[in-house]
């Protein structure tokens, strides 16, 4: 077990790692972010932005479109250069890949929200100060499955040498039932100050369980150099 | 059912042993790409410890076969084992014994030389992984280049640099192909050198090259792909350099 997650954190810290040196992925991503954040916040005008219902549903479109240019571009490194198959020569089995390669997308993932979040709370004047232990567990749940799947989708998809767009097409339909769920949590629990309730928090964790098993057991079979 | 010759009874000779469990056993190995069929039923054992080169004109196959081997990829009919372990689901300590150089680098281009070797040699659980990686480099001569991104290297350093993460975890069966692609002579004879130790050291390899005459020299055995089909199977010292080359032009 140790040493599985040892070549999980190797996998990953390797992305972080060349992140970190390019700042290619983060950089992008928190431009787009910030940008929807600020375009539909605009868009909506100052009635519907007071409302705290319509600063979730902004942020959660920030963190899907984000969410997928992560997901390519961790991808997109393995690809280079026939990295991927470098990869898969090594000892180890192919659920190392998925989870490092998961572990990392989670992490630019949190990186995009640390950036955005605040944008919308000054530009929705969200006050997330009401329920952010709430706040923080919905978008965890919704961040796992989300990644979960992307993370499986963006290594299918790059095989098919098909790309730009492709992945958000096929991502979004099937992450939407963890966007219902974790939408209308928040806006029970910001809207109508309803507290966290313990039923939905369930389901959000049923889902990721499921994308999370589902996706590391198909992982194997798509994969290709 | 078990069959008890008389042969199998007489103990066997370390030479015989080795040739019992071969590094690569295929039985009718085939492999389609859509319609096509890229390898037609090979049948070919290499002994443990052999030293083996594959010719064959371009689309011949022979990187797909090293690909099959490497178990990159399965072959679509016929059967592949390695050091006696079938390669239909190979264990991960089946795949550490494997080393491959292929068409492409397998490095990251933000990594440095040595990220990268250290990268690769903590996967195979190579001890000392740094000390070995600067001993690669050294081999390969990019020791001054040891902490430069990989994307601002020549296209021959960055070649070098993927003989070296092949080998950094001293593989029993090395898979090769075109080594020597892009190199310049003194690379090409230090790259041979190191090949030629691997061999010494009673590893396994197999390499794929263009060049005919260079292979007799290298090889023990030649190997001739056509069509994906095996045109010819020589001991090197038995070969002749034009009759082979008449085989790869087919
Ligand atoms: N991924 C692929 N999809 C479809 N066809 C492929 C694929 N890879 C290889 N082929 C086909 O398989 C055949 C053999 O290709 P391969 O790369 O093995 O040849 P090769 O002997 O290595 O040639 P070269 O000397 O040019 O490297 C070619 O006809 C090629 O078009
Ligand atoms: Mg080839």
């Amino acid at each position: 077990m140790t040493r599985v997650l040892r070549e999980i954190m190797l996998v990953s810290a390797k992305d972080l790692r060349i992140e970190a040196r390019s700042r290619q992925t983060l950089g992008l991503v928190a431009v787009l972010g910030v940008l929807i954040v600020v375009v539909l916040g605009l868009g909506l005008g100052p009635q519907q932005v007071k409302s705290g219902m319509a600063a979730t549903a902004v942020l959660w479109v920030a963190y899907l479109f984000g969410g997928v240019l992560c997901f390519e571009k961790t991808m997109a490194v393995e690809r280079h250069d026939g990295a991927l198959a470098g990869l898969m020569l090594a000892p180890i089995d192919r659920g190392v890949i998925y989870a490092g390669k998961l572990i990392s997308n989670l992490a630019l993932m949190l990186a995009l929200a640390l950036i955005v979040t605040p944008v919308a709370v000054v530009m929705f004047g969200f006050d997330l100060s009401a329920a952010p232990l709430g706040f923080v567990a919905i978008m965890a749940g919704g961040f796992v499955g989300f990644a979960a799947i992307g993370t499986l989708f963006a290594a299918a998809v790059s095989s098919t040498q098909s790309q730009g767009g492709l992945l958000a097409v096929v991502v979004f339909p099937v992450s939407l039932p963890l966007v219902i769920v974790s939408t209308q949590m928040m806006m029970r629990l910001f809207g109508e100050g309803e507290p966290l309730g313990a039923v939905g928090l369930t389901v959000l964790i049923a889902f990721d369980a499921v994308y999370l098993v589902v996706s590391w057991l198909v992982f194997e079979l798509i994969l290709e150099p | 059912m078990i069959a008890i010759t008389a042969e199998s009874v007489t103990p066997l000779t370390d030479a015989e042993i080795t040739t019992a469990t071969p590094a690569v056993r295929m039985r009718g190995l085939s492999k389609r790409y859509d319609e096509r069929w890229v390898l037609r039923d090979i049948t070919l054992d290499v002994p443990t410890g052999s030293y083996l080169a594959l010719l064959g004109a371009n689309g011949a196959g022979k990187s797909t076969l090293l690909h099959t081997l490497a178990m990159l990829s399965p072959a679509t009919r016929g059967e592949l084992s390695l050091f006696g372990e079938s390669a239909a689901r190979p264990s991960p300590a089946l795949r550490a014994r494997l080393g491959m150089i292929g068409h492409q680098p397998m490095l990251y281009r933000d990594l440095s030389a040595i990220e990268n070797l250290v990268f690769f040699g903590k996967l195979y659980d190579v001890s000392r992984p740094k000390q070995r990686a600067m001993d690669m480099l050294e081999r390969v001569g990019l020791a001054d280049r040891a902490l430069s991104v990989v994307k601002t290297f020549s296209r021959g350093m960055v070649q070098r640099l993927s003989i070296a993460r092949a080998l950094m975890h001293a593989p029993e069966l090395l898979l090769a192909d075109e080594p020597f692609s892009g190199l310049d002579v003194p690379s090409v004879q230090a790259v041979s050198a190191l090949l030629a130790e691997l061999h010494a050291d009673g590893k396994t390899v197999i390499l794929t090259n263009h060049d005919v005459r260079q292979s007799l020299e290298l090889a023990q055995r030649v190997v001739v792909l056509g069509r994906g089909r095996v045109v010819s199977d020589r001991r090197a010292q038995d070969a002749n350099a034009d009759e082979v080359t008449r085989e790869v032009i087919g």
